[in-house]
């Protein structure tokens, strides 16, 4: 299940900053899975050329380390379950990916804890999210603003 | 500082352009949209000036704050716009907060969290998007921003509610202007709580835009999720509209080019300088302003009436039901 910690987080496992982490602790194998390859595709509009060479439309053949904030940090969620996130890097663009990948590891019988300082949009399909901070599950937009709002998580 | 700066970055891959008029910019929105690339060509071109081969076009200088050292470095720049990415986590800190007020430098906030601790306006806060049709014709990416939030009234309303954030003036005005309740929210934090708690069937909250921005993600977002019947109106200030209604005699130019008044060194926002310049052009008249409580001259028939015309038609009370 997708669990989402709102406002601040303190905690050893917490990565603030998930665009630096990544760009020291990508492995190459990472780059080269279908997931992340459609999310590059998807976020920045670029064809993965191998682990270490994007082909952006705007900025040409970039290295790995140039990949936005938003797709590093959702490679991360995928790959690198030992961390929380700081989902604040992704804008509202990323939110059905993060569904995604949090639906994939569920089929693993694992969670994808996150943590996210703005409301970002999950759409308007129904979800199941977990407000970590209060162990209430929502289920569809109102609710999940309603309950982070209400409880002045933000 | 005062003043309004046109800014233009670009290298032979990516072009940017912004506007800059008020001390605080926030920039956010979908990730890839280029955010951190402006970043790093700003701070690049500081390092290796037109060695860089990087263009920055801005009557200022433009520089880039990061986590290093930032309070020593901050209170070292003077006259400069500073660009601060969401990696930085300093934005948030109260000693940030404090730094910013009475600085004389205008600063450019990457960042998708709210900055609870800084009042800027609803009108600065950007997201970034491509002109694709340059691309195609010049290879080369043109970014520009756009407001994220649109803040005018487009929706017909007569309210049965009036939420103000706050208890001043403009409260008591607007219970006079309107023919049905007018509460105040007790701040702006609490205008969420009390659109949320109100089972009114029409609400016409009315805010200091000015120095909304913090709240205005949490609370548009919860009326597109609801389905209340509530419009937003979002001018500068209450001050503002006293000043644009024509109570008194104001120059065009500091309702039109604020900018070049409201100087960041004395105001952390234009609702403050909108409220201390009608203080000041008020003194010892019968239009005397006070804040907290609207004088016997702004309760008139006709000062009213001049208030009312400068609302949007919109949400425009008629005339002969405002008291």
């Amino acid at each position: 299940m997708l669990k989402i910690h709102y406002g601040e987080l303190v905690s050893e496992k917490y990565i603030f900053n998930p665009d630096a982490f990544f760009n020291n602790t990508y492995e190459d194998d990472w780059i080269v899975d279908p997931l992340s390859i459609q999310m590059i595709k998807d976020i920045d509009g670029s064809e993965v050329v191998g682990p270490r060479a994007i082909d952006s439309p705007f900025l040409g053949l970039i290295p790995t380390e140039r990949l936005s904030g938003g797709v590093k940090t959702l490679i991360l969620m995928n790959k690198d379950q030992e961390h929380i996130f700081n989902a604040s890097a992704c804008g509202d663009n990323c939110a059905k990916w993060i569904l995604h990948i949090a639906r994939e590891l569920q089929n693993r019988r694992k969670d994808l804890l996150i943590r996210l300082g703005y409301l970002m949009d999950f759409g308007t399909e129904p979800f199941e999210i977990e407000v970590e901070n209060l162990g209430i599950i929502v289920h569809n937009g109102k609710e999940l603003v309603e309950t982070v709002l209400d409880n002045r998580l933000l | 500082m005062i003043g309004k700066y046109e800014i233009e970055i670009y290298n032979n891959r990516v072009h940017y352009f912004l506007t800059v008029r008020r001390n605080i910019t926030i920039l956010q929105g979908n990730s890839a949209t280029g955010k951190t690339e402006l970043i790093r060509l700003i701070g690049e071109y500081e390092q290796n000036g037109v060695s860089s081969g990087i263009t920055v076009k801005c009557d200022v200088r433009c520089t880039v704050l990061t986590s290093v050292d930032w309070e020593l470095r901050l209170g070292a720049l003077k006259g400069s716009i500073v660009f601060i990415d969401e990696t930085a986590a300093f934005i948030k800190s109260k000693r940030f907060a404090e730094m910013v007020r009475g600085a004389d430098n205008y600063f450019v906030i990457v960042t998708r969290d709210d900055l609870n601790q800084l009042p800027y306006s609803v009108e600065e806060i950007y997201g970034l998007r491509t002109d694709i049709s340059k691309y195609k014709r010049f290879r080369k990416v043109y970014n520009e921003i756009y407001k994220l939030y649109n803040t005018g009234v487009n929706t017909q309303l007569k309210p049965d509610l009036v939420l103000t954030e706050d208890s001043n003036s403009g409260n008591q005005c607007f219970a006079q202007i309107y023919n049905c309740p007018c509460e105040p929210a007790g701040g702006k934090s609490q205008v969420y709580n009390k659109i949320r708690r109100s089972e009114n069937s029409s609400i016409l909250v009315i805010i200091d835009g000015a120095a909304f921005g913090s709240e205005m993600g949490k609370v548009s977002r919860y009326l597109l999720q609801s389905n209340k019947n509530c419009v937003l109106y979002a001018p500068e200030s209450f001050e503002y509209l006293i000043l644009k209604s024509g109570i008194i005699s104001v120059p065009d130019e500091v309702l039109q080019e604020t900018f070049m008044f409201a100087d960041s060194c004395r105001y952390l926002s234009w609702e403050e300088f909108y409220t201390s310049y009608l203080i000041e052009s008020t003194a010892g008249t019968i239009y005397k302003y006070n804040k907290s409580q609207l004088g016997e001259a702004y309760r008139t028939t006709g000062t009213i009436r001049k208030i009312i015309n400068v609302l949007p038609e919109q949400i425009r009370p008629d005339p002969e039901s405002a008291g």
